[in-house]
């Protein structure tokens, strides 16, 4: 008779479950999402085999992907801290304007393609980092809601975009980014390219360093966290810094591809971006990390785009459609958490009744 | 006394497993019928059952020895039949006289808010029991004990014949379980038929005047309380007898600085003047009533609320402590009272709770997690503190309350502290839980930390503490040394 029964009955309890299915069981999103993009993919092929399974629109499709998902991407990390950056597309705005407007004035005042280049995107990226540094400032010192913050500052960004432009698009990039945002290496666009470069970093990021499990945590429950010693604003501003970045990434992309840049360029994009970092497996309420999720989404929806927009389909469907979608993914998203919370009850009491048994059975020898 | 309800052989399965087999249990009016159980015992599925909640695969209920089938919630309510949970599912937006009127009036179904109405139905519950409500406060304004009132109020706005009480008194201190008895006796001598479900044994003697013993879904024992003793009903409870006795752990033989002094510590309106230290290797008790300043002095020592005035020193070195990270670093480790929102994150899994405390010990350069690190972490926390777990990835909300804690202890043990603080270490744990979790503090004290054990479980203070320190009123108000302290002792410090 001792009190350590209970932890030698504990270790009896073992039940050993296969990698595999515990592989397939974590990752469940995201092998859903890459199922669901073949599929899409082999319907509007069989659809419009002459047009849609073509080489110049699976071009198209990845020249179009990456705009949209690295916005997607800064909403998705806004949402593993329970936050969302609805200030993404004028950010991206803002550094494409830029980007456009140094790339003139840079080649007028006699510098270099390449130098103009070089502080066109470092200005640009530097602009994506502090209207990311205003909206963390703000949502951790002044605890506005990040709803709240971002709604305000994208109209302060829109806004000192159309004042600065008065309205109007600026136009023109250097060479070295026009020929980024239209060339391809080995067949897949150059964006495309940065937009992979970008989601891997972020992964890493998120997932294997002491920033990203800190906000996936601070996401998940901010009091445990800050009783456990993670620092809240020093989250916060981090999360909202990186979100700004992405987005003045998704500015380059969208100045190279176009060569123009307007304060009112893709205002559809911001709830395109959010029906994708939702689809890709983000929880707005915090504490998921959908980095390669966000990005199968960004595939998937511009699969679907594309086939519809070949079917004839007016964008008005399309807009349905993408709300359809949205809702779609919440009521699946909840009703998986019920049934998965009704299985984990009951395992719950299974495992406490073995374990009951067993520190029986120890007392009883 | 007339038999107000009785269950017969309930039986319920959960994919499988037996959660209950074949249970009777009676209670009659005017009595008081006290349900144990540890952990797991199948109190709460049975409860659920009788309620409405859940539905047996087998058995019935009869009240006043009509057989009723297998009621659904709204039968179980028009029977007379409440539940008091746990959580006391009250409205925290809304006033007192507001909360105590509302299934009353989901149960006229009225479509339209009177509010006075609502306060003549309180009104008449809070005078029938003779108590001290303000009606008009707001529920998120008023203390833990007057909520659990309240509920007991709503539950009498209705015709109650029966009247279940699941663990009401997991947050009061004892002091408030006192009036929490005399309401009690009032309506018992109205007859009301109550089953209060516990599993702290000294409140199942000071209420019941029947026990019935739960144990892996079965009933294992039934009978007068006076048939019952302490040590028989933990035994019946568990099926072998924990010991309770002081067993202290060995103090350090050399002399070391102490893991922690304090020195005239205060903050405004909480507390001032505390001074006191913890000796590396010691485990001192620190106790007072609800409200009496003892988790505040412990989370300001942490950093949580940080100090006005006064000093703190960890290890022999004064540690300016401004913020939790300034806490930790200095050498501090915190189990806080409200395991579920402060302690654990619950979605999250056992391996990430368990080093959030240490993430800078686990990553490497550029602040990249170092993986085998943190497996290697995480498997010796699970195997030291016998977490049951088939796999540290899965989600701590897949624990028992039990293992949770033990979860929040690894964390900080992660850390290595000088310091280890613990707010109510064993509240809402089973008794066999208990018993592994005081003993991991034993260990760990004999291993060289200091640790303060803030509590109101009067055998648990005197299980493993060296020395038990009183607050008062933000106050530091004496101690027992070594041989002084015992139950009695505490109790009566406590009562003055």
């Amino acid at each position: 008779m001792s009190i350590d029964t209970g932890r030698q009955a504990s270790r009896s309890v073992e039940q050993a479950t296969p990698p595999w299915a515990l592989a397939v069981k974590r990752n469940g999103s995201t092998f859903g999402l890459l199922s669901l993009a073949l599929v899409l993919a082999m319907a509007f092929s069989a659809i419009n085999p002459d047009s849609y399974a073509t080489l110049l629109n699976v071009e198209s499709i990845a020249f179009s992907i990456p705009e949209v998902g690295l916005m997607a991407l800064a909403i998705s990390v806004a949402m593993t801290i329970a936050g969302i950056d609805l200030s993404t597309v004028a950010v991206a705005n803002l550094t494409a304007i830029f980007i456009a407007w140094y790339s003139r004035v840079g080649v007028e005042q006699g510098q270099g393609q390449l130098t103009a280049t070089l502080i066109a995107v470092a200005g640009g990226l530097l602009i994506g980092v502090l209207c990311g540094l205003l909206n963390g400032l703000v949502i951790a010192k002044l605890k506005v809601a990040p709803i709240l913050t971002t709604l305000a500052t994208m109209q302060i960004f829109t806004g000192v975009a159309v004042a600065i432009t008065r309205g109007e698009a600026a136009y023109g990039v250097t060479d070295p980014l026009s020929s980024f945002g239209y060339n391809s290496l080995l067949g897949v666009p150059i964006v495309f390219w940065l937009f992979g470069v970008v989601v891997v970093a972020v992964w890493l990021l998120m997932t294997k360093t002491k920033y990203g499990v800190s906000s996936t945590m601070m996401g998940a429950s901010r009091t445990a966290a800050e009783y456990s010693g993670i620092a809240y604003t020093w989250v916060v501003t981090r999360t909202y810094v990186l979100a700004g970045l992405i987005s003045a990434v998704a500015g380059l992309v969208l100045v190279s591809r176009t060569a123009s840049a307007s304060a009112g360029y893709g205002s559809s994009y911001l709830m395109l971006a959010i029906t994708i970092a939702v689809l890709g497996g983000a929880n707005p309420f915090g504490g998921r990390v959908a980095v390669v999720g966000a990005a199968l989404a960004a595939i998937v929806l511009q699969l679907i785009a594309s086939g519809l927009n070949m079917m004839g389909v007016s964008t008005y469907i399309y807009q349905i459609v993408q709300g359809l979608i949205l809702v779609g993914v919440f009521v699946v998203a909840f009703e998986r958490k019920r049934v998965s919370e009704a299985i984990s009850r009951r395992r719950r009491r299974a495992n406490a009744q073995t374990s009951q048994t067993n520190q029986q059975k120890e007392h009883q020898k | 006394m007339p038999l107000a309800l009785q269950a017969k052989g309930i039986t319920k399965t959960y994919g499988g497993v037996k959660a209950l087999t074949e249970v009777d249990i009676d209670v009659r009016a005017g009595e008081v019928m006290c349900l144990a159980g540890a952990n797991g015992s199948g109190k709460s599925t049975l409860i659920k059952i009788i309620s409405g909640v859940e539905t047996a695969d087998a058995g019935h209920i009869e009240m006043d020895g009509v057989d009723v089938g297998r009621p659904s919630v709204t039968d179980s309510i028009d029977l007379g039949i409440q539940v008091i949970y746990q959580d006391m599912s009250l409205f925290p937006n809304l006033t007192v006289a507001e909360n105590i009127a509302m299934s009353a009036r989901v149960k006229a179904r009225s479509k339209v808010v009177r509010v006075q109405a609502a306060r003549s139905i309180a009104a008449r519950v809070v005078e029938r029991l003779g108590l001290q409500l303000s009606l008009d406060e707001k529920v998120e304004n008023i203390s833990v004990a007057d909520r659990q009132l309240v509920a007991i109020c709503r539950a009498l706005a209705l015709d109650v014949k029966v009247l279940f009480m699941d663990e009401p008194t997991t947050a009061l201190t004892w002091r408030e379980i006192d009036s929490l008895s005399r309401v009690v006796e009032q309506l018992k001598a109205d007859g009301v038929a109550i089953v209060f479900v516990s599993h702290k044994t000294e409140e199942v003697f000071m209420m019941s005047d029947r026990i019935t013993v739960l144990r892996n879904g079965a009933v294992v024992k039934s009978g007068a309380a006076a048939e019952f003793t302490p040590d028989t009903l933990i035994e019946s409870l568990l099926g072998y007898l924990p010991s309770e006795e002081r067993q202290l752990s060995a103090l350090p033989v050399e002399d070391k600085a102490p893991a922690l002094e304090v020195h005239e510590i205060g903050r405004n309106d909480l507390f001032e003047g505390v001074s006191f230290e913890v000796g590396a290797g010691e485990i001192v008790g620190l106790t007072g009533l609800l409200g009496s300043g003892r988790s505040e002095i412990a989370e300001s020592i942490f950093g949580i609320l940080p100090i006005d005035t006064g000093e703190i020193r960890v290890a022999g070195q004064a540690k300016p402590i401004g913020s939790v990270q300034e806490g930790i670093e200095a050498g501090i480790g915190y189990v806080p009272e409200d395991r579920l929102t402060q302690g654990v994150i619950l979605e999250q899994s056992i391996e990430s709770n368990l080093i959030a405390a240490s993430l800078d010990k686990v990553s490497g350069r550029g602040g990249f997690l170092d993986s085998g690190q943190m497996a290697r972490a995480s498997q010796h926390a699970v195997e030291k503190l016998g977490i049951k777990t088939d796999n540290p990835a899965n989600p701590v909300s897949s624990l028992s309350g039990g293992n949770q804690q033990r979860v929040v202890l690894g964390k900080w043990m992660e850390t290595e502290p000088s310091v280890l603080i613990l707010n109510g270490p064993t509240v809402g744990v089973d008794a066999g839980s208990k018993a592994v979790i005081l003993d991991i503090l034993r260990l760990t004290a004999e291993q060289g930390t200091g640790i303060l054990m803030i509590s109101d479980d009067v055998p648990e203070l005197v299980s493993v503490c060296h020395r038990v320190l009183f607050v008062r009123r933000g106050r530091m108000d004496g101690a027992l040394e070594m041989d002084e302290v015992s139950p009695e002792r505490i109790r009566e410090r406590l009562d003055r």
